[in-house]
Parts: structure tokens; sequence; C-alpha cells
């Protein structure tokens, strides 16, 4: 997420390799296939050879849906690129289909000319009915706009490990996995040794499970390097990275370690609280196996009880969090406002998916921003950081908890399921460069108030119960400034409403800047929040190096706005706004902004925006390239 | 601190704010004994901390000078396990009401119950919902005549006791407010119980429901309406002290002592007992069919919530060491791009995984994938079974010729294949026993045409293992012929083999690649 405040410089280095520079490969098959290990295992390889990568696991719509139907089919895309890529890729280039369910549910995203690597062994009469075909698919010309390579795999895969003794059908027929993934790594030029150690390690002692993985996975290999028809090999060359030590990670991971080290940093216990939701149940499970970081993870009863123990856990002083997704959102929005009348520091995440009510679970969305903006009795300004990328969920997930505790208020973390599951390289931080969040917690009585503020950010003190002669009580009452007491006089609640608008609104003189990739001024800015960020920076590349002027910038935080948001905006004739919502930003932006011209560019699919959708709709409002030098 | 949590006074604990009930409530008696109680108890003003929800009763944290939260409407028990949970040498007390904590906050009272967070439940039951003034509530008896029911609830209503039991709950208590030394004592043993305690108080809305609890408070009455619980003795009340509770079978009856009734033939109270039986069928003593106990039900240990997660964190770092954020950060494979423009290698580091697993085992990579080997069998197409390749003959085949394949190779079954080789029937050892034994035929001049099973139910190849036990169990088949895609057949699933499959799932160790 380096990139975010980075300018972009030289333009000239991007498009002069020789080999390609992307490819994206996606291999998809029923549950059991094990689509979403080869996946993760082919990226993790990838990013050792030095490619960057960007990854999305599609699970099934449905949970234990039927083996070799459409409903079953689950698939893992990876991106692999010489350049630093944004995406999980618009379209497979390669597809790797295990069964008839799995071509069927995925061809259609295959551009003409796409490879289609098939295990004709499950090309059964019965798996082509399972999966609505009526004939075979690899016989007919159905399938000519691609290159199809067949491949008898599970029979060759059967070959490979018969030597191997001591294994069960069972777990032979578990392996088959593997012949792929060394088929792919021939086809993509990727060493199978990565591999090989993984399993040595993981399955230190079973000798006869890592020989006859390590055994199909070669035979993979030797496969792709002996047969004829396999006369397509690629290269994608090392991406340019800055230095330092990597790992992948996704956004859930990200979100998790984020928390870990703000909390650890300050000294202070970790408090997660939460009910089961797609897609935020992740984070909870993650957070419960970092027990030893002095983390305590709730599994409340409903998502009210989540953020209701998270008051109490930040009143006694811990850093507390909540995370859930839309419909959790709303069962917490009237505890939302008791933290912020009780003026106490915690952080909401939500894990956006599709909506209304239950929606689309497993699909992502960016629909909760008016929703977490507004979405609750009362004027309640409540702070709202988005972050851009999975790794990014890092860095964001620690600016809730600063400006939650520089602010003494609930901060929404606002992210969603696309970057909860997609995964990208990270360079590992050292954490003493990691700024702590320095935490206050008043004891002296002399002059104490519970609402007694800070002159610069109109915060109150964060006062510890068990602290002698700091007895004081909050509550979610109507109150008068200072003493907290409740209090329904009208200059009372007209001021109290004013304080809780201008420190939100003087957050802004404590967050950075807006940054702009692209020219400072000209016709068009495209500006997007959340995870659009890699779509548009991709889409704005293109389009600059085809000659056209366009900017991108990229908010991270929606509440406040940077302070410079305004004259951004109003350096560009054309805001195009891209969103998976039906125009939420948009909304906010015009209504800040009145006198700006901005283009909505909305859709709700549950799918992430295509490089290319967004790439056509710039060229639309630009019309012909100018070219700018 | 000793010295100051010992010159404690009733004033302490009395907080600067005007106490706004009508006069006359009933909040004001236990707001009176909760600030006389408390002092007593031991504990640092400062350790306290009242936490409410909302209602006339949810205003009580503003008159103590404690630490304090006024919540939101049935919530408080929520954020008061979040509190203990943040900091558990708190002692905190959750104050709520009827309507509070049975019906908005209802669920989260079960849980707070059933996890045993150590905290002080103290609900303040007037039968109705007072701050709004006057609708009937969850236990508002049937027929209550209310603003919000003028012709009379038709709601069953709840009984606070019996729910708390019912929640698992480990202290559960009753008083009334104008026993005020009963409840001094009730709220005294509620602090010291180790757990939730759960203390329900009938309180007079004297507004909008007086004399609710008339029964239990008016000296001419009370003696005859109650009965206050005391652990070990027998049940015993009544002005004159000659009334008692009895067990007839499972139903508590009131029988009068005397007349061959002695105190031995009484319930006698045991608040100690772990089965929940004895405190709930006292839970069910209710007027006006029986005196109406107060006092301690139920008072069990059991481990507490709180203490347990601090436990499993303490438990954690001896496991694991305290927690480093560069081994969290690297507890996955990394890659190092090495400095400067010509480096050519990507140098690849495996770390020896600290035990933290930020990083999901790779088999829980799918979640989706079935989990169990059973489940498993849902899906596992029967190619992936070792079975045995199928002995074929044609239906000419002699019944003699067929008994020495079958006895030679040691074979249950033979399947009967036509010309072009697709499966058209079977022909096993049952046939021989249920139609040639015994009976006088020539072995060698009849075929098995006329002795086996025609077009036998059979399984292709990619159905699933489980299609395959499902129809051994339920039609009891020995053998079930798998044909390919064309019914020609490639293999015999014997219920022999079967059984050792599936036996083997339970002994291998599955490994999830
Ligand atoms: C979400 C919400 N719904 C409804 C109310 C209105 N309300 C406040 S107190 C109350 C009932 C209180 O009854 P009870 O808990 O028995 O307390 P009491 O006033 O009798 O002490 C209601 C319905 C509210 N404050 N918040
Ligand atoms: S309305 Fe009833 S419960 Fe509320 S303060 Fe008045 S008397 Fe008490
Ligand atoms: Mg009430």
């Amino acid at each position: 997420m380096a990139e975010i405040d980075i300018e972009e410089t030289a333009e000239s280095t991007l498009f002069e390799l020789s080999e390609i520079e992307s490819i994206a490969i996606r291999f998809a098959g029923d549950s059991g296939d094990g689509s979403q290990l080869i996946g993760k295992e082919f990226a993790n390889t990838s990013a050792i050879v030095g490619n960057d990568i960007s990854t999305l696991p599609d699970f099934p719509a449905e949970i234990r849906a039927p083996a070799g139907t459409l409903p079953g089919v689950s698939g893992f895309q990876i991106h692999i690129s010489s350049e630093d890529i944004y995406t999980p890729g618009d379209e497979p280039q390669v597809l790797v289909a295990m069964n008839p369910a799995a071509l069927k549910a995925n061809v259609n995203d295959l551009p003409d000319g796409g490879i289609i690597i098939a295990n004709t062994d499950n090309f059964t009469r019965n798996n082509l009915r399972k999966a609505g075909y009526d004939s075979d698919p690899l016989e007919g010309n159905g399938l000519s706009n691609y290159r199809v390579v067949k491949v008898p795999l599970t029979t060759l895969h059967k070959e490979a490990v018969a030597h191997v003794e001591g294994l069960t059908n069972r777990q032979i027929d578990m392996m088959k996995n593997f012949f792929a993934l060394g088929l792919s790594y021939w086809i993509f030029d990727r060493p199978i040794e990565p591999t090989i150690r993984m399993l040595e390690k993981k399955f230190q002692g079973k000798d006869e499970i890592i020989d006859g993985n390590v055994s199909t996975l070669k035979a993979g290999y030797n496969f792709g390097e002996t047969v004829e028809e396999f006369q397509i090999q690629y290269q994608v060359k090392k991406a340019v990275v800055a230095p330092g030590t990597y790992r992948a990670v996704t956004g859930t991971q990200a979100t998790a370690i984020g928390m870990v080290t703000a909390a650890h940093k300050a000294g202070k216990t970790l408090f997660y609280g939460s009910y089961p939701i797609t897609p935020a149940s992740a984070v909870l499970e993650e957070l419960a196996a970092l027990k030893n970081f002095d983390v305590r993870t709730f599994q409340a009863e409903d998502e009210i009880s989540a953020l209701g123990a998270v008051i109490g856990a930040a009143f006694g002083g811990a850093f507390a969090a909540t995370g859930t997704s839309g419909p959790g959102i709303a069962l917490k929005s009237e505890a939302m406002n008791l933290a912020l009348m009780m003026e106490l520091p915690l952080v909401i995440c939500n894990f956006q998916r599709g909506g209304p009510s239950t929606g689309m679970p497993t699909k992502t969305e960016q629909s909760d921003l008016l929703q977490c903006m507004f979405g609750r009795n009362g004027d309640s300004p409540i702070p709202i950081v988005s972050p851009a990328t999975p790794s990014d969920c890092f860095d964001m997930v620690i600016e809730a908890f600063r400006i939650a505790v520089e602010t003494m208020s609930p901060v929404i973390f606002l992210s969603d399921g696309y970057l909860n599951t997609s995964a990208e390289p990270w360079k590992i931080p050292d954490p003493d460069d990691i700024p702590t969040i320095s935490v206050e917690h008043r004891t002296d009585p002399e002059g104490f108030l519970p609402y007694l503020r800070d002159p610069k950010t109109l915060s109150r003190p964060w006062v510890l119960p068990g602290t002698p002669g700091l007895e004081h009580r909050l509550g979610g009452l109507g109150k008068e400034d200072g003493t907290g007491n409740v209090s329904y006089d009208p200059d009372d609640n007209q001021h109290m409403a004013n304080i809780r608008a201008e420190r939100l609104a003087r957050i802004a003189d404590r967050i950075p800047l807006q940054h702009v990739m692209g020219p400072k001024s000209g016709d068009l800015l495209v500006l997007g929040w959340g995870c659009t960020y890699g779509a548009i920076r991709s889409a704005v590349r293109r389009m600059r190096q085809q000659g056209y002027s366009v900017a991108a910038a990229h908010l991270r935080y929606l509440n406040p706005f940077p302070k410079n948001l305004g004259a951004i905006l109003s350096s560009y004739k054309t805001i195009l706004v891209p969103e998976l919502n039906m125009g939420q930003l948009s909304l906010l932006l015009q209504a800040k902004y009145p006198t700006q011209v901005i283009a909505p560019f909305n859709k709700v699919q549950g799918l992430p925006f295509k490089i290319s959708e967004l790439a056509d709709k710039i060229a639309e409002i630009l019309g012909a390239p100018k070219n700018a030098s | 601190m000793a010295d100051a949590i010992e010159t404690l006074t009733r004033k302490d604990f009395v907080s600067d704010q005007e106490v706004r009930w009508c006069p006359g409530c009933g909040d004001y008696a236990i707001l009176a004994q909760m600030q006389r109680v408390l002092p007593e108890m031991g504990i640092a003003r400062e350790e306290m901390v009242f936490i409410s929800g909302i209602g006339c009763s949810s205003r009580f944290p503003y008159y103590m000078n404690t630490y304090g939260l006024h919540t939101i409407h049935g919530r408080a028990a929520t954020v008061a396990t979040g509190l203990k949970v943040a900091n558990p040498d708190l002692h905190v007390w959750v104050i709520t009401g009827d309507g509070d904590s049975l019906s908005i906050g209802g669920n989260h009272l079960l849980h707070v119950l059933r996890r045993n967070v150590n905290l002080n439940i103290i609900l303040f039951n007037n039968a109705i919902y007072g701050l709004t003034k006057g609708q009937y509530s969850p236990t508002s008896p049937p027929g209550t005549r209310t603003y919000s029911s003028p012709m009379g609830s038709v709601e069953q209503d709840f009984n606070a006791i019996s729910v708390a039991l019912a929640a698992e709950a480990t202290f559960v208590a009753r008083s009334v407010d104008r026993n005020t030394k009963h409840m001094a004592e009730i709220l005294k043993r509620a602090t010291e119980h180790r757990g939730t305690s759960f203390v329900e108080i009938y309180q007079n809305c004297n507004i909008y429901n007086d004399g609710a609890w008339s029964f239990a408070t008016e000296a001419n009455v009370k003696d005859d309406q109650t009965v206050i619980l005391e652990h070990g003795q027998p049940i015993i009340f009544g002005k004159d002290r000659d009334k008692g509770i009895r067990i007839n079978g499972l139903a508590p009856e009131v029988v009068t002592l005397g007349n061959g009734v002695s105190e031995s033939d009484l319930l006698a109270h045991d608040e100690t007992l772990d089965n929940p039986a004895h405190a709930y069928l006292l839970s069910r003593l209710t007027h006006p069919d029986y005196p109406v106990p107060l006092g301690v039900f139920r008072c069990v240990e059991r481990p507490i919530y709180e203490e347990q997660i601090i436990a499993q964190g303490r438990q954690a770092v001896e496991d694991r060491g305290a927690g480093d954020l560069n081994a969290l950060y690297h507890a996955t494979d990394t890659w190092i791009v090495p400095e400067g423009p010509d480096a050519e290698t990507v140098q690849e580091v495996h770390e020896e995984l600290p035990t933290s697993n930020i990083i999901p085992d790779i088999e829980q990579e799918d979640p989706m994938a079935p989990r169990t080997a059973l489940q498993q069998l849902l899906y596992d197409p029967i190619s992936s079974l070792d079975l045995p390749v199928p002995e074929c003959v044609s239906a000419d085949t002699s019944v003699a010729d067929a008994v020495e394949t079958m006895r030679s190779k040691n074979l249950g079954c033979l399947l009967v294949v036509n010309k072009r080789g697709l499966l058209r029937g079977i022909f096993a050892q049952g046939d021989l026993f249920e139609k040639v034994a015994g009976r006088d035929i020539d072995l060698t001049k009849i075929t098995i045409d006329s002795l086996m099973t025609k077009d036998p139910t059979a399984l292709k190849t990619s159905d699933p293992i489980g299609h395959l036990l499902h129809l051994m169990s339920l039609h009891g088949f020995r053998h079930i012929p798998i044909v390919d895609p064309d019914e020609r057949p490639v293999g015999l699933a014997s219920f022999k083999v079967m059984l050792k499959f599936t036996g083997g799932l339970f002994s291998d160790d599955i490994s999830p690649n």
C-alpha cells in the first residue's frame, strides 16, 4: 500500500518488457478439489520468484452444494505480474477446470484465445448431466475460440502415485490437485521447490503423504515438459518492487494484525466483541488465535451485545473493537450513538457485503457508506476511515484506533468482503517504526470534570474506573458540557451538538492531505474509495499510457474528508466517482461541493469493477486522447 | 486503601444528583439499602461500577457516588460483561427493570446468566413500564389493565426467578422493597457471591401499578402469603409458623403442622443443590395458591466467564510466549527483495513458524471443503474406491459351471452380461440357497438365466460413495454392481469391501492435503 501516497513518476518505465507482463489464472473445481489450496500455493510461489500478486478466492454460493453441480464450484483467481498490480485481474487468461461444472461456471469469463486445461477424467456422462451439458463440450467445437488442453488428470495422477505405499484411496484422490499445480508451474515457468518444501514441513513424519504429493506435483510438471500439446509456456518477469522482506497478506489478516499492533504498542489489552457474520467472522477467528498478545475475544449473543461489551471494555480502558457487516451495523446503530454520547474510544469495523437485508453475503459491495454516515437517530457525526487494499487494512485500522483515542469517539473502519479475502504482497514493517498511539488516563482529581475538554481536540478525559476520587457517571441522555449532568436545557443541547460536530471537523487537522496521482488539474479526476483502488489505479494508468490526461485520487478518510479535497476537486472539470453502490459517495460530494460536476459510475452486481469497464468509462467522458506532452 | 474502606459511610455513596423518582416509589427503599449495605462490604468505592439500562429504575447509577453508566434500553448486561472482561477486578452491579431485562433485554439476561460473569443483577420488578407511563410488562399477570391493555392483558407473564434458573444462573434470590432488613441481607449475599447474582426485588410503582405486591408487603397478610427461605431449614410459614410445604409426587402442597404432620415431613430448603429442580419448584410457588418465597433460591459455584478468558490468555503466553509483533508479522512464508537495481535473486525465507497461527493452516484454506471423513463420503465418487473387478459370465452359463467358478475363485456372486457386455443380471450365493438347495435339480442342465436377479440395481462410478452405502443399508444388498456410463460392469461393491472401507476411515490418519 506504499504506493498510495507516492506520486507516480516516469511512466516510460512501464511497458518495456518482451515477456508477458502479467497473466491471470483461475483454478476451478468442486469444493473438495482444493482449488483454494493450489491457488494459494501458486500465488506464494509466484511471489517468491518475484512477481507481484493479487488473489481472490471465489467460494461457492451454497454451502455443501452437491459435488459436480454449478453451485458447488469453488474457484481461486490469481494475477501475477511484473509490475505492481492492484486487482486479481479482470478476466483469467487461463482456466484450470477440474470438472464440467467448473468449466461451465467460468468459461464465459475467459477471453477469446484463452486457455482451458480440463481434467477429462471428470467429464463423465453423469458429471456432464449435473453441469447441465447435453454433450461433452470438449468434443464439439463449442470451445473453438479457446485453446483447449485435455488432460486425463486423475488417471495420470494415479499412475504417478502408484508406487507410493500406504496411501488410502481417499488420500490419493485428495492429492490430485497437486498434479494440476505441477502442470501450472510448468506452463508459467515457476519452480516447484517452494511447494515441495512446504509439503515437507507440513507433513513432517508422514512420508507417504509427502511422497504422494511430491510425486504427482513432479508428474504434472513433467507432463507439461514432455507432452507435445503443451507448446505454451509463459515467463512472467519479476516485478520491480522496493527492497525489503515481504509476505502475502489478506485484508482479514491485515486488519487483525493491525488491531493487535495498535493495542500492543500502546500497552493495552485488545478487546474484540463480535457476532459471527460473513465476511466479518474471519477477523474474530483470526484474533481468537492471538490470545498470547493479550487479546480478549468475546463472541456475543448478537451484534448489539457485541458493541455493548465493547463500550464496557472501552470504559474499562481496553483498546476495544467490534466487527460485523451491514445487517449487524443496523443492529448496532443505537449502541453506536451511546458510545458517541459517552465519548468513549472504540472502533466499529464494517466489512461490507451485498445488501439490502441479507442480500448477497459472500459478494462484495460498498453500499453501507450512507448507513455508516447517517444511519442513526439524531445528528450523529462519527469518523469513518476506509482501507484501499488488503495490506492497507493494517494501516487504516491503526488509524481508526489513533483517531478514536485522540478524539474520544467511536470510529468506523469501513472495509469489505473483497478486501478481506483478497491477498497481496505486504512489505513487512518494523514494529518499532509504527507510531505508538499515546494514551493518557487522568488520575488527578483536582479540577476534574468528566466532560472537561481538551482545547485542541475537544476530547474529554479517559478516566478508568478504579481511579480514586474520579468517580463519575456517563450516559446517553442530553447533558451539560463539563459536568456531564443530565440536562434538557435548550442551550446545553445545542452546545453539545455543536461540540460533537466540531470535534469531528477538527480531525481533518490531524489526518494526511489527499494525494492525487497524475496531473494536478485537468478534465477528469477519478475519485474512489475502498476496494475499487486497484481497478481505478490500473485503469487510469492504462489510459494515461494511451495519452489521456486523467488523474486519480483515492479517499481513505471519508468522515471528515481531507481538508484539501474541495481544492482538489475544483481543479478538474469532471469528477468520475466509481462505486459498487448506487451512488453514495457521489451524493455526499454533491451535497458538500454543489458546484462540482460529479459523474457517478455505479454497479451492484456483487463483483468488483473491471479495469476495462473503468477505462471505457474514462474514454467515454474524455473522447479521443489528447496527447498531453 | 483499607483504612479508607473501613471509614466509608452511607453518605459516601450519595451523589450530588437530586433523586427524581415519584414520591412513594419503591425505588427509594432499594437505593437506601444499597447505600447502607455497600460501606459494610469492604470494597473501595472507586472499584464499584453501577450500570443500568433505561427505565425509572435505571436512573439509579446517577444517584450513586461510584462509577456509573446509564446505557440503552435492555443492554446493561452486555456493557457490564465487556467491562468485566476488560477489568475483572471491578465490582459491577447491573440495575434493570422488568421491561428492561425481561422484554427488550431478555436475550442478554439469558446469556449473562449462562456465562456466569462475576457481577450482580438487581431487577426492579414493578410489573409495569414505569418510565413510559404505565404499559403492561412481561411480568404483568394476564388480565392486568393498563393504558396499553385497557381490557386486560392477554399475555402469559414471565416468572423472573424461573427464567433465571432456566438460564443456568448460579445465584438466584428474591426480596421485596418494603422488607428492608431482608433486602439488605440479600444484597449482601449477592455481592459476596462469585459469579452472576440475580436478585429480583418486588418494587411498588405507586403511580402506575400500585399494590401489585401488596400480598407480600401488607402486615396483615404477608406472613401467610410469603415464606422466607432459609438454607437447611424446613419450609415453614404463617403468622403462627404452623404451615409448611410438603412434596407430593412432583407437586408441592401446603400442609398444616400437627395432626400427624411434623416438620420432618416438610420440604427442607437447600440452596446449594447442583440440580436446579429444587429451586425451580420453589420458584413455581406463586400467589395466591402458595406462599411466595423470598430469599435465596439457589447459590452454587461455577467457573467465572472473565476469569476463564484471562486464564486462556495466560495459558497462551505460557504455551507460545508473550506475543511478539515482529514474529507475528513473519508468521508465514516470506521473501526478501534485495537492495540495488541489479539484485537478481529474490531470497525465499521459510521462517520456523512461531506457534501463533495468524495464517490459517493450509487445510483450512478451503472453508467449503467437506470437513470430516464421513462427510467426505457424501461427495467422493465410487471410482475413488479400490473395488475388485467383477467376474462376468453370460446368461447361458450352467449353474454347475457358475458354482464351480464361484468356488474356485472364492466369489460371492457373478455378474451376468449380454453379448455387448452390458449388465443384465446378478447371480449370488443367496440364489443358490433359495432356489436350488434341497431340490432335485441337475445343475449341469439348467442355466443361471432362470435363477439370477434380472436387471439388478447398479451404480455408476461417478455416483457418490454415500449412495452406495445408502442402498446397502436400505435394501440389505450384499453386492452392488458398478458400471460405466454404458452400463458395462467395471467393479463390484460388496458388503465386505465397504465394511473394510468404512473401518479404514476411523483408523486412518486422514491427511487433508
Ligand atoms: C430502544 C428503546 N425502546 C423503547 C424505549 C422506551 N422505554 C424506556 S423505559 C421503557 C420501559 C421501562 O420499563 P421497565 O424496564 O420495567 O423500567 P421501570 O420504568 O418500570 O423501572 C421503555 C419501553 C427506549 N428508551 N428505548
Ligand atoms: S413511575 Fe412508578 S416506578 Fe417510576 S418513579 Fe414513579 S412510582 Fe417509581
Ligand atoms: Mg418496570
